[in-house]
């Protein structure tokens, strides 16, 4: 059976190296969204075997970022400008929120940033996303594939 | 096509759909229709009809479309146009229909217009006759897999095309000419070449790089006036060109008459004074000037070459210094004597060898063997002819017959020993034979000292084979800066850069223990004078901070992104792609680390990054040095290098498809490298030393004596400051990020406000983003005093109540402010702040 693995990049880059990485298989498919409300409706339209989501989403127009951004701004004692750059550069964190409630239990979610000094904060997250790991920088695009694909 | 289809197209065409013939069409299209219905009546007999009676009925359908521009009417005149073997109008009259009316098209016909755009290099037309195809493949439920595939490598293709356009200079289309011809000269087709060079200068005459390929491919094959007329072209669209200057003061040079001689030397004069840092040229001028018998000139330019020669190159001129002491001795009053082989251009000899000329180009059999004929005949008149001795050698090589090739360039050789080409035949002659290697090399040698640019590049390769690295690194060098763009100048820049490795390892490999630790203290010595580190420069002004993690956010994204994947992965595709492939890959990697005209690439991106730091210390007084002294952005810096390096590998790539495995395999390595260096640079080293400069634990005891001294300041009395909540449990809880200096100021504007309170108290709560999981603390400075100030003041007004610097504080940190009724038993309002905690390891 074909897996289906669900990857949210502002780019195409991750996307692009996994395909590669996998050639012809078709035992997997990589489905690509570009934000937030686009991986919503792929979830939602079909379940996934895995997930992975990129955290800075700086090549995304504004009103595609998910997140509150009146909320933001008050939390950024009023400063509209920084409350969308924090949106921008944290973009995965606000895209996986959102998703939380249509991850599939068990299924693998890979997130690139890296947990190795943040273990409460990993663990935090985890308490919504029960399957939630962090891609550290210098791990190689292969080793994330296999743990996408893993099980 | 059938007779009674033939017919209908012809009728239907005057009769639109719906609408009946007569009302339809105006008068003259009756009188076609009329006409075109006897024409086909007449023609169908049986089943197939006559070519004639198609190119009739095609001229009616062009008649009739003059007069209704329908779709359907191009499409039948496409069929008609298929019909009668004309797929250029045909293509056209269906591209034609589909853009005026799309999905009138069968798959058929969308495929053919697609893959006609794709022969076009029309990648956007493509692309958009493929997703027709798709679509209309879609609505008749069917699937083509290859279409979704096949467009990505479309689309490389477009953004490729439109990135590798630059601003101005020749078209996309000359420079793949360009590129096709120096691909089929490469593989030894020079007829293929030529032809490849004709559509370049078809498109671009003035293509200078097209000219100077023409120049020497004419050169090349014995044909020195298209090559001299080529390269005078190249020299009047670009004067300054060093290497058109060079090439043709050689093939002036090589001519027979006075003035061609004289041109060349003056030539060669402009070529030194363009480019006095190529000092070989003046070896060269030199040389000529010698052989032209002007002793004056000769020594004068060569002084002027052993005035900076190295030993190496005093002991490569001592042949030339003493054929000019010779001939001082000989005639101490020079004068400028004759050239070497003044034939009179109409001579019976020189017009026997243009015939054999000619002959020898037709290529058969005949055809050499009379050019032999005439070329026996023109040496016997004039036995100084080396061009035809010359010639003879290369009719002879053509016929694999080496050893009178061989005797025929000797021949040529002591007719005139200053013809570069002889030499370099000989030498490839005698290359064929391992065993006559050292023979070889003497002619390369000879070659070299004739001027042969490509000599350099022979002698510098075998130098390298025998691993005198130092000798090979002069020559290459020679060639690199003498001939860019010559037939190994791919091969040349590979082995430059592995030598000059090699050179490199060898330098620090070779020296002693106690010399490398002398070298790295004087180096650390230096180092330490010349700037600060980031951490350093933070500390002392930990202001900065926030601008410094911004741009340093900015440097880890680009690098992760970048490095870690695209690089890597561009890198893997250059090695297993063909071709096509590599071209595309190349220009997309010039696009997205070089940039787009107008755009910065991720080199400039990083390098920006890298200035904006320096300029943030800059201001401060402070000389940043990130390069020497933070390893972090060593690694960057060097990722940066390795890309510069892999431009020179990458452009060649991109713009001439010249697909050495050479240089691809440069490109591969100086891009792995930089995806290593952006790899290991590591954020989280980045972060810990902004955090390390801007973090700094909440204690108590340090508050209550930074009270202290704001009241003393205040002349006030300094009310009691008490820990609430987690704060009374533990009097120091985990940093917050941010900068010490902000801390305090934050804190003196937060108690300047609160120094009429009976009592404060502090409390800190640790918490967490609920978004993204990040550690914050909200410590809040609760007060007794009856105030109505609400959050909405402090944010609209804060100057009010000279809040303003801690709103600003908290803005540029990631932090919150808000005022809270009550905060706490006994505290009637709360200033709350909310900051980013520093994450501590497991």
């Amino acid at each position: 059976m074909t897996r289906r693995v669900l990857v949210v990049e502002d780019g195409t880059e991750y996307v692009e190296a996994f395909r590669r990485l996998a050639g012809d298989s078709e035992d997997v498919e990589f489905v690509r969204a570009p934000h937030g409300a686009d991986a919503r409706r792929l979830l939602s339209q079909s379940p996934v075997d895995a997930l992975f989501l990129d955290v800075v989403f700086d090549r995304t127009p504004p009103e595609a970022l998910v997140g509150n951004l009146e909320d933001l701004a008050r939390r950024h004692a009023g400063d509209r400008a920084r409350a969308l750059e924090h949106l921008a550069r944290n973009q995965g964190f606000y895209v996986l929120s959102e998703l939380a409630p249509l991850i599939p239990p068990g299924i693998p979610v890979l997130i690139a940033h890296d947990f190795a000094s943040q273990a409460p904060r990993l663990e935090a997250l985890r308490e919504t996303v029960p399957g939630l790991e962090g891609v550290a920088e210098s791990t190689g695009i292969t080793r994330v594939l296999e743990r996408l694909l893993r099980g | 096509m059938t007779g009674p289809a033939l017919l209908s197209v012809a009728l239907s065409l005057l009769a639109p759909e719906g609408a009946p013939a007569a009302e339809a069409c105006v008068p003259d299209s009756a009188s076609l229709a009329a006409e075109a219905a006897t024409l086909l009546n007449g023609a169908a007999s049986g089943s197939e009809v006559s070519a004639e009676a198609i190119a009739a009925a095609r001229r009616l359908l062009r008649a009739a479309r003059r007069l209704d521009a329908s779709p359907d009417l191009m499409l039948q005149a496409a069929d008609l146009a298929f019909a009668a073997g004309d797929v250029e109008e045909g293509g056209d009259l269906l591209a034609a229909a589909d853009d005026t009316a799309p999905g009138k098209l069968s798959p058929a016909e969308l495929l053919l217009l697609g893959r006609r755009a794709e022969e076009r290099r029309r990648w956007r037309e493509a692309i958009r006759r493929y997703d027709a195809l798709a679509r209309r493949l879609a609505a008749e439920g069917e699937t083509a897999d290859w279409i979704a595939p096949r467009r990505r490598e479309l689309e490389l293709e477009d953004e490729a095309a439109a990135i590798a356009a630059p601003a101005s200079g020749p078209s996309v289309e000359a420079r793949l000419a360009l590129a096709d011809a120096k691909r089929a000269l490469a593989s030894g087709r020079a007829k293929e070449a030529r032809e490849h060079l004709k559509t370049a200068l078809q498109i671009d005459p003035s293509y200078v790089d097209a000219l100077l390929a023409l120049a020497g491919l004419e050169a090349h094959a014995g044909r020195a006036a298209p090559a001299i007329r080529a390269c005078r072209d190249a020299l009047a669209a670009e004067p300054e060109r060093v290497e058109t200057v060079t090439l043709l003061a050689n093939l002036l040079w090589e001519e027979p008459d006075r003035a061609a001689k004289e041109e060349s030397l003056v030539l060669l004069d402009r070529a030194v004074a363009l480019r006095p840092d190529l000092r070989s040229l003046l070896r060269l001028s030199a040389a000529r000037w010698a052989q032209y018998g002007d002793a004056a000139r000769a020594q004068e330019r060569l002084a002027r070459y052993l005035s900076k020669a190295t030993a190496r190159e005093h002991a490569e001129a001592r042949p030339l210094q003493e054929m000019l002491s010779n001939q001082a001795r000989a005639a101490p009053t020079p004068a400028p004597r004759e050239p070497a082989a003044p034939e009179e251009p109409a001579s019976a000899a020189v017009e026997r060898w243009r015939k054999a000329r000619i002959l020898a180009s037709r290529g058969d059999d005949a055809s050499l063997n009379a050019a032999l004929g005439l070329l026996e005949e023109a040496e016997r008149l004039d036995p100084s002819l080396a061009r035809a001795a010359e010639l003879e050698a290369s009719i002879r090589e053509h016929r694999s017959e080496w050893r009178e090739a061989e005797a025929a360039l000797g021949r040529a050789i002591r007719a005139d020993p200053s013809r570069t080409t002889v030499y370099e035949s000989l030498a490839r002659l005698l290359d064929r034979d391992p065993a006559r290697a050292n023979e070889a090399m003497d002619a390369w040698t000879q070659a070299e000292q004739a001027g042969s640019t490509e000599a350099l590049y022979a002698l510098g390769d075998a130098a390298d084979r025998a691993g005198d690295g130092a000798r090979a690194l002069s020559l290459l060098r020679r060639y690199r800066d003498e001939a860019p763009a010559g037939l190994h100048a791919a091969e040349a820049a590979a082995a430059l850069e592995r030598l000059e490795r090699r050179r490199s390892a060898l330098v620090f490999g070779g020296a002693t223990a106690l010399l490398l630790a002398l070298a790295l203290a004087g180096l650390l010595l230096r180092r330490a004078k010349t700037g600060a580190t980031f951490a350093e420069w933070l500390a002392r002004h930990p202001g900065n901070a926030p601008e410094a993690r911004r741009i340093v956010g900015r440097l880890r994204h680009e690098s992760l992104k970048h490095g870690g994947l695209l690089l890597a992965d561009a890198a893997d595709r250059l090695e297993r792609g063909d071709d096509e492939a590599w071209r595309g890959i190349a220009k997309l990697l010039e696009a997205r680390l070089y940039g787009e005209p107008g755009s910065r690439g991720l080199v400039g991106e990083a390098d920006d990054s890298l200035e904006a730091l320096r300029a943030l210390a800059r201001a401060d007084g402070e000389r940043l040095n990130l390069e020497h002294r933070d390893p972090a952005f060593s690694f960057l810096a060097r990722g940066i290098r390795a890309l510069q390096r892999a431009r020179p590998s990458v452009r060649r790539l991109s713009q001439d498809g010249a697909v050495s495995p050479r240089v691809v395999a440069r490109a591969c390595r100086l891009l792995r490298s930089a995806s290593r260096s952006f790899g290991l640079t590591s954020g989280a080293e980045l972060e810990r030393r902004l955090d390390a400069s801007s973090s700094l634990p909440v204690r108590i005891d340090a508050l209550r004596a930074l009270l202290a001294r704001v009241a003393s300041e205040a002349d006030a009395p300094a009310p009691a400051l008490e820990p609430i909540g987690e704060l009374a449990a533990a009097p120091e809880l985990p940093p917050v990020r941010l900068a010490p200096g902000d801390w305090e100021t934050l804190w003196r504007n937060l108690f300047a406000n609160a120094l009429a309170a009976g009592r404060l108290g502090v409390s800190a709560v640790r918490g967490r983003d609920p978004v993204t999981g990040e550690g914050r603390l909200k410590i809040a400075l609760c007060d007794d005093l009856a105030s109505s100030l609400t959050t909405e003041d402090v944010l609209a007004r804060p100057a009010d109540r000279g809040l303003g610097v801690v709103v600003e504080i908290l803005r540029r940190s990631d932090g919150s402010i808000e005022v809270q009724r009550a905060p706490a038993p006994g505290f009637t309002k709360g200033v709350v702040i909310e900051l980013p905690l520093v994450e501590t390891p497991a």
